[in-house]
């Protein structure tokens, strides 16, 4: 006996000193047998679990066997666990004589959509913690998983980044399957591979690497798997934290993935070859590689005809530099070039300056700080004080301030068509490289006038052609240039040109639309039509 | 690598502390000089007048604005422009600033004698635009009455001339803008001699530059442009009045619409033509060894204006106003010729012509080319058109005399 309870004794601290070793590192391996006792499973995992309160353990009794149901609360749909697990598995009437306890259970208790058999420790936890009930019978070293995922979702809902006129109106949400359902129906094609793994040593994040088999480029997709692999951090809380340990590049403002929460973007970004990356609880997906004309391309360019999303698409690129260049334009033109400006305006703008004491680099500075403050603001604050705040902003950016005599009326003019076109921008992640380097530009052009602009640009153009998004260079197709790839650069070409998938991606199989694709008025040669009339 | 990235780095942010800002100038710093206006001193050679426009009088809506006088005028006096134009610091609380000059004038006694000592000043400073007007004071009237004078439409005096200029080259074709750049391209080439504008203060000239002079309707002194400069050797030379400057323009292809009043069976101005097009073509030709110019004017015109009765639905009629209208421009033209050839002085580039037509012989008629062009032969050849009668066919004055 004694010996029996000494054994037993190191065993528990044995497994006691497993999980402090898990808790100090929650990536260590336990590659623990399931024991036969349910009881000693049901002590163990109570250990582990630090008693945690979600954790429910029924124990249950049926004619000739015993067991235990465990399951984590909130995560799981308890009607079906009642309805479906616990209610067959108290069924009293005995079972059959000289069959498997275990295997008939299974195939005859358990009602449940998809089951498993787990026959390690860690599995356990990876079922619980996913929304699946685990059930120990008494007497085997296995357990059975049920599926009882429900835990309270969100809907989906329009998009609230990424808004279109025309096109469809649903968005990524918080969950993996969703997400992952939202594409597989727009593509209904056995092409489309999703591959699932965990993330996050602590987390456990499900996350998906999505790509068109066939389409996509092998290397690129190679490439995801080992970026991904190599990943190694406690938590996954969003697809910005992917997106961070991925880049190529990361001393650089401007992004080099692309993100959406837009299922109709993502789908057509896979149609041409990239991969995406879906991570649970964060309605944002990653694609990649990403290509800097990519993020002036609007889900409405493809939707509207072409002449009008290429006009549409024109006035983007000229807002985002607008926005890029639109305070450093002013200080440069008032500060050193005052030649360039038509004279009635020189004089218009040195009235307006007369009462202003600051040089125009600090006019500029002060106002496009507090449009920064108060553009943070309003992202920040509880809604039931917007309204103040829009209200203080518009004195503080207007005229008060110009009345004050701090700023002049043409700087008011300036920092707000540089607010609005920064806004025009499609994607976010673009848009604020413009708001970061309007201020280099900004310090640039005091010193130096247009020159320094100039200078300052010229290395922006160096450096976007420097950076690399997956191995493809980001400037594609612009540089290296390649005439026949620019269907969907500056001009939106019609949909029937649109022959390749971009090669620079997809390699190899690039064929995109069929021939003859140009619509038009109905063929009087056509004998089928001919046919119809009569 | 990290203590390179700190070296770096803490060099680039001391940038913006270390620099002088290489030729920095804020607005607030600067006064525009619009005008400058260049008259004979007594001491030193040169009398500078400079128009500077005070920002906040001239911009609409201002905090205080639009109360005073748009303009100020400072004098300084110099033997050459830059001294000139230094020595008004001392007057001037600002840089003046010439980026933005527009105008300048010339009076009449410096464009006799000193004009050339001026230009080379206004050509070579790298803020000082080419392309800037330049007009003579004429006669009487200062170059600092016209830099110092408020007029009414135009907050800006300077606007007034300078639009004036561009304004009646295309409305009437007596005045056309020359620039610097013209000026002296036309005064170093061989077989041209440039021409300018004259400009000059009608009514009270001392009341021209007070603000009085703008709280009337009919004001007591007003800027008109008057003929055309001519010179020889960078001298002003003579004048050709109004009526003949229109033939000069023509023949240097500068008219583009005006108002030609034609006779017609005996009455005077009876029909007014509205030219709307005018081409013209100078050839050179030798003649028996003698040059010979050729100059072809195509115009295109409606009539706007009969006060007789006359059918204009006949284009037999329509065919002899065509041909009245030849002969009316012609004439214009030549006298305008004859005008310039008395003065001697070939502002019409008739030589360039030549040049161009014969080289070698050019060269011998180059020596003595001033005679040469006081008994040039120029044959005139004018082709007219009338494309419309307005909105008006036969004139109520067809049922009026009957």
């Amino acid at each position: 006996m004694l010996i029996l309870s000494k054994i037993l004794k190191t065993k528990r601290k044995k497994r006691q000193d497993d999980n402090i070793r898990q808790k100090l590192d929650p990536n260590l391996p336990k590659d623990l047998p399931i024991l036969r006792s349910s009881q000693d499973n049901i002590v163990r995992l109570k250990e582990e679990l630090g008693k945690s309160s979600d954790v429910v353990i029924r124990e249950f009794k049926g004619s000739n066997y015993q067991g235990a149901l465990v399951f984590i609360d909130g995560l799981v749909d308890n009607k079906v666990i009642m309805d479906f697990l616990l209610e067959p598995l108290i069924d009293t009437k005995p079972l059959p004589e000289r069959v498997d306890i275990f295997q008939y259970l299974k195939e005859h208790a358990v009602a449940a959509g998809s089951i498993s058999t787990i026959e390690n420790w860690n599995q356990i936890y990876d079922n619980l913690f996913s929304g699946n009930t685990v059930i120990f019978i008494d007497g085997y070293n296995k357990a059975i998983s049920a599926e009882t995922k429900g835990w309270e979702k969100r809907s989906i809902s329009n998009p609230t980044t990424q808004l279109s006129i025309r096109g469809p109106q649903d968005a990524f949400t918080e969950t993996l399957r969703t997400n992952t359902a939202l594409i597989r129906r727009r593509i209904k094609s056995p092409n489309l591979w999703i591959e699932t793994m965990k993330i996050g040593k602590v987390s456990q994040t499900d996350t998906a690497i999505l790509y068109i088999k066939g389409i996509a480029n092998e290397k690129i997709v190679e490439e995801v798997r080992k970026r991904l692999n190599r990943i190694n951090i406690d938590e996954l809380l969003e697809s910005g934290y992917i997106e961070q340990l991925i880049e190529d590049q990361s001393w650089t403002t401007f992004p080099t993935t692309y993100h959406t929460e837009r299922p109709d973007v993502v789908v057509s970004q896979l149609v041409e070859g990239r991969v995406a990356i879906v991570v649970d609880g964060s309605p944002f997906v990653i694609t990649a590689p990403a290509i800097f004309i990519q993020f002036f391309q609007a889900p409405d360019d493809y939707y509207s005809r072409f002449d009008i999303s290429t006009g549409i698409r024109l006035l983007r690129i000229i807002a985002f530099l607008i926005a890029l260049i639109g305070p450093s334009t002013y200080i440069a033109a008032t500060t050193f070039h005052q030649e360039m400006i038509p004279t009635t305006l020189v004089i218009a703008i040195a009235a307006q300056r007369e009462n202003v004491p600051f040089p125009a680099f600090v006019e500029a500075l002060i106002m496009e700080v507090t449009f920064e403050i108060l553009r943070e603001a309003g992202l920040r604050l509880p809604r039931t004080v917007g309204q103040a705040v829009s209200i203080v902003g518009a004195l503080v950016i207007g005229q008060a301030a110009v009345q004050a005599g701090i700023v002049s009326p043409i700087m008011v003019i300036v920092v707000s068509i540089t607010a609005i076109a920064n806004f025009s921008t499609p994607v976010f992640a673009m848009a604020i490289a413009a708001r970061l380097l309007r201020f280099v530009l900004m310090g640039l052009a005091t010193i130096l006038g247009f020159y320094g602009m100039m200078l300052g640009l010229m290395f922006m153009s160096i450096h976007l052609c420097s950076i690399r998004s997956f191995g493809v260079p980001y400037m594609m197709p612009l540089a290296p240039f390649n005439i026949r790839n620019q269907q969907d650069v500056f001009v939106r070409f019609p949909i029937w040109q649109f022959t390749n998938r971009p090669p620079f991606i997809s390699k190899g199989n690039i064929a995109r639309i069929g021939q003859n694709q140009k619509p038009g008025p109905p063929d009087p040669h056509d004998d089928r039509s001919k046919g119809e009339k009569s | 690598m990290r203590k390179g990235l700190i070296f770096v780095s803490s060099i680039v942010i001391m940038i913006p502390f270390l620099t002088a800002c290489w030729n920095q100038k804020e607005l607030t710093d600067l006064a525009f000089v619009m005008a400058m206006g260049v008259d004979k001193g007594k001491e030193k050679k040169f009398e500078v007048s400079f128009q500077i426009v005070n920002p906040g009088n001239v911009a609409p809506g201002q905090i205080g604005g639009g109360q005073g006088l748009p303009i100020a005028v400072y004098k300084s006096t110099g033997d050459t422009l830059t001294e000139a134009a230094r020595a008004a610091t001392k007057k001037v609380s600002r840089r003046l600033y010439y980026a933005h000059t527009n105008l300048v004038i010339i009076s009449d006694d410096v464009a006799k004698k000193d004009l050339l000592l001026l230009l080379d000043a206004m050509d070579r400073d790298p803020e000082f635009r080419t392309t800037t007007e330049l007009i003579i004071a004429k006669g009487k009237t200062r170059a600092e009455d016209l830099v110092s004078a408020l007029t009414i439409l135009d907050k800006l005096p300077v606007n007034k001339i300078t639009k004036e200029i561009q304004s009646t080259e295309k409305m009437l074709g007596e005045n056309m803008s020359i620039n610097i750049d013209d000026f002296i391209t036309n005064l170093i080439s061989k077989g041209r001699e440039p021409i300018l504008n004259g400009y000059k203060v009608v009514g009270k000239i001392d009341k021209v530059n007070q603000a009085v002079n703008l709280k009337k309707t009919t004001t007591d002194a007003y800027l008109a442009a008057d003929g055309l400069a001519v010179f020889k050797d960078g001298k002003l030379r003579g004048w050709i009045n109004n009526n003949n400057a229109r033939g000069v323009l023509w023949i240097l292809n500068k008219v583009e619409g005006t108002g030609i009043n034609l006779t017609w069976k005996d009455m005077k101005n009876a029909i007014s033509i509205a030219l709307i097009r005018s081409k013209t073509k100078v050839s050179a030709q030798f003649k028996g060894g003698k040059p010979m110019i050729n100059v072809k004017i195509e115009n295109e015109g409606w009539v706007s204006e009969v006060n007789t009765a006359i059918d204009l639905t006949n284009p037999k009629e329509i065919e002899k106003i065509e041909s009245i209208l030849m002969e009316e421009t012609k004439k214009q033209i030549l006298t305008s010729v004859k005008k310039a050839q008395k003065l001697k002085v070939d502002i019409f580039g008739f030589g360039e012509k030549i040049h161009l037509e014969n080289p070698k012989r050019w060269k011998m008629l180059q020596k003595n080319w001033d005679e040469e062009f006081s008994k040039l032969q120029v044959n005139v050849e004018v082709e007219s058109y009338i494309r419309r009668e307005g909105i008006r066919t036969k004139p109520f004055w067809s049922e009026f005399s009957k």
